[in-house]
């Protein structure tokens, strides 16, 4: 898109000059360097490495996948287009069949869902993956397709030659330079890379989400009881409301084989405000009465908790700078809670960006911004541009979620009961319920705004 | 032992001990900081304090989950973090 074109060519300031770390023989240069193998990173890697290309990929974490955690399901129909029957090559956990919200209160759950044994014929809809799974076989792709990966290695530093990357400093134990015409930042939220090196705003509280997850084990045979699926096959709930205790938040439950993932959290800010902590929302959500029985009798095997960037289509940073790409959650592209596809695409694109840089043996911005192009040209981005205002609303009008589901419950719970009196007095009587929670005027103005975010 | 302490004692570390990644530079912006929020922010208690005025926030950094929220959290940009040194820190297996 040419507007967004002209954005990303302005030339940007870079504060730091990075020398070399020692005198010793220049490396070896790679044609790209990947620092981070998530998604986004190893997707990057591999599609670089598959078209010729010398990638070198870089991680952290003793294997890929050691350090994100949380959810999770991956949209199959997507990552399908990009990996060709993906499920056959890495052990997922289960074929989701049953996608829920429930819209939560006190005491009681308003619920909408769709379960259908249509979702589970290949190419499946969702399929629910542990992280390490995932992760190890996408980084074990890229390395069958020739790159290098380096685990153990956290880069601690772009290196720049003035405003153009030339290649990262990885930090102690190995304090290693390495050079590459193309650096491709994959570090996940809260990308301390690309923001030391002035190449984002700084990351704040109010457009991260941090969210707490555990993971507790049950039998299989009893998570298909309780959840209603066929054997193998899995649900993925969205809670929205009173897991977030009075502000916007979300919370989740992922089924695996034999264990359950939830989640729980909203943006950093809120806890600060809230006076809470994320575990304690979690074992809030935990002894909610509708989810306890869920639970009940599981053992947890697991805590953790990460960020996820939720601000949405106008937090996206710039994302092409001189010889370097941002893509993934590094790059804010996260819609709701889905990035595991938007990375693996970003990282897709990235690499198509780098195939051409390199067959031009031109790594300047303006080669580097087909990677733009091509996102804005993508579902990644329109989608992100349909939900753009949803965020907004949600920071604006911060008490949403919990209001509304609580007004729907109450509303619900009236709607079951069965009064000694005639249904057009129960109507009144449901409406004077309702509106003593939220006054009339003020629920309009909501309904309005939402309306017309909904209609764009 | 407290939930959150058998929660964190479920989660593998390696930590480094020649080098702590998160530290407070100045605790004289601590001891001017009425909400403390890196406290509550803290998913798994890395940042304890007595509650004697005065007295220094301690950050216990080998039990940290690198989550990153603390930094975004400091009202006063007290919290110096990065993640580990490679190979060094949090380990999660189960997704
Ligand atoms: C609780 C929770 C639930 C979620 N549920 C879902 C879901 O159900 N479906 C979905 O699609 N998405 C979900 N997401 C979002 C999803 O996890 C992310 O969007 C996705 O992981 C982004 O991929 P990435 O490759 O950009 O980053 P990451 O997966 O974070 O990978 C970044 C990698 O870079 C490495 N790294 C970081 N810094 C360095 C460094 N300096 N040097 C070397 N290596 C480094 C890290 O170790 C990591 O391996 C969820 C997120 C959370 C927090
Ligand atoms: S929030 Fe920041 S300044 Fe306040 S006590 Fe914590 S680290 Fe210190
Ligand atoms: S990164 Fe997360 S877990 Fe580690 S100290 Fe900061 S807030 Fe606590």
């Amino acid at each position: 898109m040419m507007s967004d074109w002209f954005k990303t060519k302005k030339p940007h300031k870079l504060p730091t000059r990075a020398q070399p770390a020692t005198d010793a023989p220049a490396p070896r240069k790679y044609d790209a360097v990947v620092v981070g193998a998530g998604p986004a990173g190893a997707s990057a890697a591999y599609f670089m490495a598959r078209d010729g290309l010398d990638v070198l990929l870089l991680e952290r974490g003793p294997f890929p996948g050691a350090k994100t955690c949380g959810g999770a399901a991956i949209i199959a129909e997507q990552a399908h287009e990009l990996f060709p029957n993906f499920w056959e090559e890495f052990s997922y956990e289960r074929i989701v069949t049953r996608l829920d919200y429930w819209w939560l209160s006190e005491d009681s759950a308003v619920t909408a869902g769709f379960t259908s044994s249509r979702l589970s014929a290949a190419p499946y809809n969702r399929l629910s993956v542990k992280r390490k799974n995932l992760y190890t076989w996408l980084a074990a792709k890229a390395v069958a397709a020739g790159a290098t990966l380096l685990l153990g290695h956290h880069v601690a530093g772009v290196l720049l030659d003035g405003y153009q990357a030339v290649g990262v400093r990885v930090a102690p134990p190995q304090s290693t330079d390495y050079l590459a015409d193309l650096v491709i930042l994959a570090d996940g939220a809260n990308s301390l890379l690309a923001e030391r090196a002035g190449l984002i705003p700084p990351v704040t509280a109010a457009n991260l989400s941090l969210y707490a997850k555990e993971t507790i084990a049950l039998p299989p045979a009893t998570i298909e009881e309780r959840f209603c699926l066929p054997p193998g096959q899995g649900a993925a709930i969205g809670l929205i409301g009173y897991p977030t205790a009075g502000y916007n938040g979300t919370g989740s439950i992922h089924t695996f084989h034999d264990s359950i993932n939830i989640s729980a959290g909203m943006s950093v800010s809120a806890y600060a405000a809230g006076g809470f902590s994320p575990g304690d929302l979690l074992e809030r959500i935990k002894k909610h009465p509708r989810i306890q029985p869920l639970l009940d009798g599981g053992v947890t095997t697991e805590y953790g908790a990460a960020m996820i960037p939720e601000g949405g289509y106008h937090a996206i940073p710039p994302l092409v700078h001189p010889g370097l790409l941002i893509a993934g959650d590094a790059a804010s592209l996260v819609n709701g809670i889905h990035g595991i596809n938007l990375a693996m695409w970003s990282g897709f694109y990235a690499a198509k960006a780098a195939f051409e840089a390199k067959k031009n043996r031109d790594f300047s911005i303006r080669k580097l911004s087909l990677y733009r192009t091509l996102l804005d040209e993508s579902f990644i981005l329109q989608n992100m541009r349909t939900n753009a205002k949803a965020a907004t609303l949600q920071r604006d009008r911060p008490y949403l979620f919990d209001l509304y589901s609580r007004l729907a419950n109450e509303a619900a719970y009236q709607m079951v009961r069965a009064y000694p009196m005639p249904v057009k007095d129960k109507r009144k009587f449901i409406w004077r319920k309702v509106t003593s929670l939220q006054p009339v005027g003020k629920i309009a103005a909501d309904i309005w705004q939402v309306l017309k975010v909904v209609k764009g | 032992m407290s939930k959150l302490a058998a929660k964190i004692a479920l989660v593998e570390f390696r930590p480094d001990e020649t080098w702590q990644h998160v530290v407070i530079a100045d605790q004289e912006k601590c001891r001017r900081c009425p909400d403390k929020n890196c406290l509550r922010v803290c998913p798994s208690g890395v940042f304890a304090w007595d509650n004697i005025p005065g007295h220094p926030v301690l950050v216990s950094y080998r039990q940290c989950i690198e989550c990153g929220a603390c930094r975004l959290a400091c009202p006063e940009g007290a919290v110096e973090f990065s993640y580990p040194h490679g190979g060094y820190g949090v380990v999660f297996h189960q997704g």
